[in-house]
């Protein structure tokens, strides 16, 4: 198909750190995916767009070990990934958030961030309290400074905010340092300021990161990619710059023409 | 933590608890130490393996009790002599004690490994099937049952005296009591609580969710395994039907009267439950109002529907409600003087089991 091919990236000499490669998901007999491809070169900034149910949590559920796909392949750093569970990313250096924030309600904001970190470092099964897991406890302490949680610690993450969940979910994703991380649609449901702090902490991630996101909020998505994806009906329909993106006049009869009826 | 942490005022009463227990066998009627008391940690030693899994890791178990019939029947099987029922393979006590918890926890183990990948409702139901096919094995397999059961056990000599078993409940009881607690705060049992509130997550984190579902049974295993030999010690003898559906169902009883999410309720919730059997018989008019020794399901049955309609934290959160409510008006007094109603505020807290 003709337009798969434009949402390659521009050549820049490296390999991708993920590949999607005709994937297709079939949910029953609905196709949610049908044939994405897609190539992610390192320290990108991609944003993915698209109307509702257009497929865009599927595409990330398969780039994180979440679903495996009907068809298709999936690498991350060359690494066939496609039928790997989830539990396997961490080690590759991918991390995620959910579209609906996927916090543990009981225990604490520090334990929710100390479970990020103890299973990056795979230190799952200790009996005991070590010296790492305290180090792990204090860093967890930082991570929710930069995610303006500090005032929140020891905080049961329950009780939070629905926009001070969002910025946990952040935190839990940044707290490994990983090299890619898919964030889906991190701006919903916030406030303005929320939104604005969100935008500084993605903002002043290392060049090397590489960022996915699923961003339904154009200024957050526009401001913070360098290549914007467009989605609808499973498939991928334009890629390019935002500015590309915004003129495009098909962009908007999907997109805007879909969000219209819903 | 700090010291003063640790002083809050739930431990002190538990501390204080302990303390009674010690001193108790010089302070109550035999009867009441070695029959009720004993009774009641071993019980109470079980359903906190229960409620172990259901707090950190939000699996229900049916098999606890099963496991805990695994472990009297190899030690009988083991220990006794040549004559006996059962396997008569005549090996010293502590031998058998080895044997006996080696293998309860090896199938724990596996029983474990194969439920792990269910939750809720699938995951009790599963083990509901593993409590019936178990009784099923003792009771068909009389090779390993004795037909009838295995009688005569005796316990090893260390134990002899009655008290001396008492204590060992109580030894046993405190030392799972404490490490159930403290296991809340290390990296496995964050895990847990973590597979708890959301396996997904925690997979996507990098975690082996099933097989941190697969060990936290296997632990509770091995911890109702020791329960199992406390427990054909204080009986002597074992028979299929003692881990039939009825006791299986009454440990379960257990923890939900105790409150299920609280380790203290466990035995609280065996201590009624003793109570209610042993001196139900013995109130007056009794049997005048139509409770007789066959109807005492039925009076559990109806306390159990009270305690759960009045409080699905079962006796430990009636008691938690009854302070609160006693505190509070002066917590608010106190409140000019002092910070106000912030000590209370902590142990509600560690209730909870989100203490920092
Ligand atoms: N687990 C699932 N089971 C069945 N259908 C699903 C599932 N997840 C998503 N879908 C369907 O797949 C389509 C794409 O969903 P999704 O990827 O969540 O869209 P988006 O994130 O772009 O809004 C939708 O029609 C949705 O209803
Ligand atoms: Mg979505």
């Amino acid at each position: 198909m003709a337009h798969t091919s434009a949402a390659q990236s521009e050549p820049s000499g490296s390999a991708p750190v993920i590949e999607v490669r005709m994937v297709t998901v079939a949910f029953g007999g609905l196709l949610a995916l049908r044939g994405v491809d897609l190539d992610i070169m390192p320290g990108e900034r991609l944003a993915v767009i698209g109307p509702n149910g257009a497929g865009k949590s599927t595409l990330f559920n398969v780039i994180a070990g979440d679903i495996a796909p009907t068809a298709g392949k999936v690498a991350v750093k060359g690494q066939d990934c496609t039928y790997r569970p989830s539990r396997h990313r961490p080690r590759l250096g991918v991390a995620r958030t959910y579209q609906k924030a996927r916090t543990f309600d009981g225990l604490t904001v520090r334990d929710n961030i100390y479970l990020a970190l103890a299973g990056h470092a795979r230190r799952h099964r200790a009996l005991w309290r070590s010296s790492v897991d305290a180090r792990m406890r204090s860093t967890a302490a930082n991570v929710a400074e930069t995610v303006w949680l500090a005032g929140q610690l020891d905080h049961p993450a329950g009780q939070l905010a629905h926009g001070q969940k969002r910025q946990l979910e952040l935190g839990m994703a940044i707290a490994t340092g990983p090299d890619v991380m898919l964030l889906d649609e991190p701006a919903s449901g916030l406030s303005r300021g929320e939104r604005e702090r969100l935008i500084e902490v993605l903002e002043s991630l290392a060049p090397e990161v590489t960022l996915l996101l699923i961003e339904h909020d154009m200024d957050v998505a526009f401001r913070i990619a360098q290549r914007v994806v467009v989605m609808a009906d499973g498939e991928t329909v334009t890629a390019g710059s935002p500015a590309q993106v915004q003129k495009d006049t098909n962009v908007h009869r999907i997109y805007l023409g879909t969000e219209a009826t819903a | 933590m700090t010291v003063r942490g640790q002083l809050t005022r739930r431990n002190l009463v538990l501390a204080a608890v302990v303390v009674v227990l010690l001193a108790l066998p010089s302070l109550a009627t035999a009867f009441f130490v070695n029959f009720v008391m004993t009774q009641t940690l071993i019980l109470g030693l079980a359903a906190a393996t229960i409620v172990f899994l259901a707090k950190y890791a939000g699996m229900t178990s049916l098999a606890q009790f099963l496991l805990f019939g695994v472990a009297g029947f190899m030690f009988g099987n083991a220990a006794l002599e040549a004559g006996a029922r059962g396997l008569n393979l005549g090996w010293d006590a502590w031998a058998a004690v080895g044997f006996a918890i080696v293998v309860t926890t090896v199938v724990a183990f596996v029983l474990g490994a194969i439920a792990s990948r269910t939750t809720g409702i699938y995951f009790l139901m599963l083990t509901l099937v593993y409590a019936v096919i178990g009784y099923f094995v003792f009771a068909q397999i009389v090779e390993i049952s004795g037909p009838g059961g295995i009688t005569s056990i005796q316990r090893p000599e260390l134990l002899g005296p009655p008290v001396r078993l008492y204590y060992a409940g109580l030894l046993l009881s405190v030392l799972a009591y404490l490490g159930f607690r403290s296991l809340g705060r290390t990296a496995f049992g964050l895990a847990l609580q973590g597979v708890r509130d959301d396996p997904i997550r925690m997979a996507s984190l990098g975690f082996n969710v099933a097989l941190h579902r697969t060990l936290a049974f296997t632990l509770a295993g091995f911890v109702v395994g020791l329960g199992g030999l406390l427990n054909v010690w204080w009986n002597g003898q074992i028979d299929p039907a003692s881990i039939s559906i009825g006791p299986t169902l009454i440990l379960l009883i257990i923890a939900v009267i105790g409150g299920i999410s609280s380790f203290e309720g466990a035995w609280l919730g065996a201590f009624v439950y003793v109570l209610v059997f042993t001196y139900l018989r013995d109130l007056p008019l009794i049997d005048r109002i139509g409770i007789t020794e066959a109807r005492f399901n039925t009076v559990i049955g109806v306390i159990v529907l009270a305690i759960m309609v009045l409080s699905p934290e079962g006796l430990t959160g009636i008691i938690h409600r009854l302070r609160g409510r006693l505190e509070r008006p002066a917590a608010a007094a106190a409140d000019t003087s002092t910070g106000g109603p912030l000590p209370l505020r902590k142990t509600e807290k560690e209730f909870g089991g989100t203490r920092p």
